[in-house]
């Protein structure tokens, strides 16, 4: 476990009933996605009612935890005021293995800004914010060239 | 707007309007909504008596009430629809429909903002903060530290790595904004600058640097929409909706957005041209929001002014300039003139001008068809308007 990155003065989450399993997988470091059970059509954020096919019926389907980026910026000027000691910081949007298709946004760490690349491939990693809320956060398994590590 | 519909009322505008800006420490935002609403409909020839149907949005609900009553209005039509960027190009169509079928007969729209003042410089980045903010889906984006400029800098980053976009070539999108803005004297920012000025400030999300980024200003306008008959008693000729149309993709997270080259404007851009029956080669002159650079070049692809991908290579070397293949945002835009929150009322008012003649220094000669399209959240709405100056 990485020391803490993120400040107390983050947002946090509120849960609902469509919410509440995916932010409970985190907890127990478990990355997931919402899986429509009627036509298997994956959507994130979580949400009550597929897209693809109108479906309530939902489930979380168990991912590995990898997966590649799709795009990436280096914030360089915070709005929450206390970020600001943690810039630059990289913020990505990830297309997570096994997931078909679904992104979610995230940051990369351990790496220098001008090395991140669209295409890396990253592994979870993450950071327990309080006893019933973890984040995930990822890592690059490959170098700047694009060799896996 | 309409074609053969009912009795064949035609929707028309017959007022236009900016308030003071780009700095108004002395006003309150209702204030601005009074002055802009005030020059609309002198510009028109009508009086707030004549004011039957009244549209705003702002950041809070039951906005538009709240104006209507410091505005001494009290509508049997009103509207509010918040689309963000994007909310007065819709305001303006609901308006059209509302005429057109017999609702309302003068529908005044205002805007009015005064968020530099009052918020200083923090909305570009992201607005809110502190802990409490982001309810709902947005966390997905938010917790994560990811800003408003880094959900278009992810979108920039995505559509350099698709298509090879340079940027320099998103700087000249700033460059040429910054040439229309000298020739207005409200504008905020006035000095000429180059691509490796551009290139050259300081990066805020990387690939966005601060002149890639919309100033922050305080203002407003309005717009006065009535039928084509009435407007035949008025002091300005009227200027046609000839279509519009909006849509949304996703709501506040670029993590939902399908796919982040291509904006909502491929789905309403060609929908509006298709109801007004022309073409994007028809175009004279576009007011495009460009919170950010790339929010023009994704919108001149979407538009269909050229194809996707290619929107580097057309905005780049004076593309959007008065010379060029779409003189865009001749008044300097949000990226230079003005840019207090939800922009989209500054396209409408300049689309007119310019059709009108009265664009001064940056008048597109014989400028007859205009589109006006405006942008909002997080590249999650877009509205288009085609205007026309001549009786379709």
């Amino acid at each position: 476990m990485s020391e803490r990155w993120f400040p107390d003065e983050m947002p946090v989450p509120g849960v609902n009933a469509e919410t509440n399993g995916w932010w409970e997988a985190a907890s127990r470091h478990r990355l997931v996605v919402q899986r429509c059970t009627a036509c298997g059509a994956t959507r994130h954020p979580p949400g009550p009612i597929c897209p693809q096919c109108r479906s309530t019926a939902s489930e979380w389907l168990d991912l590995r935890g990898t997966g590649t980026v799709f795009t990436f910026t280096v914030v360089r000027q915070a709005f929450i005021p206390s970020l600001a000691e943690q810039l630059p910081y990289v913020v990505i949007a990830v297309e997570l293995d096994g997931a078909e298709g679904a992104r979610i946004v995230s940051n990369l760490i351990d790496i220098e800004p001008c090395d991140v690349s669209i295409g890396m491939h990253v592994e979870v990693v993450w950071e327990d914010m309080g006893p019933q809320l973890a984040v995930p956060r990822f890592r690059a398994t490959t170098d700047a060239k694009g060799a896996r590590g | 707007m309409s074609k053969g519909r009912g009795d064949g009322r035609r929707a028309v505008i017959v007022g236009v309007a900016t308030s003071d800006y780009p700095r108004l420490p002395e006003m309150s935002e209702h204030a601005v909504h009074g002055q802009a609403a005030d020059r609309a409909l002198a510009d028109a020839g009508l009086t707030m008596a004549d004011v039957d149907g009244f549209a705003s949005t702002g950041f809070f609900p039951m906005y538009a009430t709240g104006v209507a009553e410091y505005l001494g209005l009290h509508p049997t039509y009103y509207d509010e629809t918040n689309a963000g960027g994007a909310s007065f190009e819709v305001l303006v169509e609901h308006a059209a429909y509302a005429i057109e079928c017999g609702a309302a007969e003068v529908v005044l729209i205002t805007y009015g903002s005064i968020q530099l003042s009052q918020m200083g410089r923090r909305l570009g980045t992201g607005g809110g903060g502190g802990a409490g903010f982001a309810p709902g889906p947005a966390i997905y984006d938010a917790l994560w530290g990811n800003t408003l400029v880094g959900s278009y800098a992810l979108a920039a980053r995505r559509h350099m790595h698709q298509f090879g976009t340079t940027p320099e070539q998103l700087a000249s999108v700033a460059v040429t904004m910054r040439q229309h803005a000298a020739s207005n004297p409200q504008a905020q920012e006035r000095e000429p600058i180059t691509v490796q000025d551009v290139v050259g400030s300081r990066l805020v999300a990387d690939p966005l640097h601060k002149l890639d980024c919309c100033v922050i200003s305080d203002g407003g306008g309005a717009c006065v929409v009535t039928t084509a008959e009435r407007a035949a008693d008025l002091r300005k000729a009227p200027i046609y909706l000839l279509g519009a149309a909006h849509s949304t993709t996703h709501h506040m997270n670029i993590s939902a957005m399908p796919d982040l080259t291509v904006s909502p404007a491929a789905q309403c851009g060609p929908l509006a041209f298709a109801r007004a029956g022309v073409r994007p080669a028809d175009i004279d002159v576009a007011q495009l929001y460009d919170s950010f650079t790339i929010t023009v070049v994704l919108t001149v692809e979407d538009l269909g002014f050229c194809k996707k991908g290619e929107g580097g290579a057309f905005v780049e070397n004076g593309g959007l300039g008065l010379g060029g293949h779409l003189p865009t945002n001749t008044d300097g835009g949000g990226l230079s003139a003005c840019h207090p929150g939800m922009r989209g009322m500054f396209l409408i008012v300049e689309a007119v001008r310019q059709l009108r003649g009265e664009g001064g220094a940056t008048q597109v000669p014989e400028a007859k068809i205009a589109v006006a399209h405006g942008t909002g959240g997080m590249l999650s709405t877009g509205a288009t308007l085609i205007l026309g100056n001549e009786e379709p």
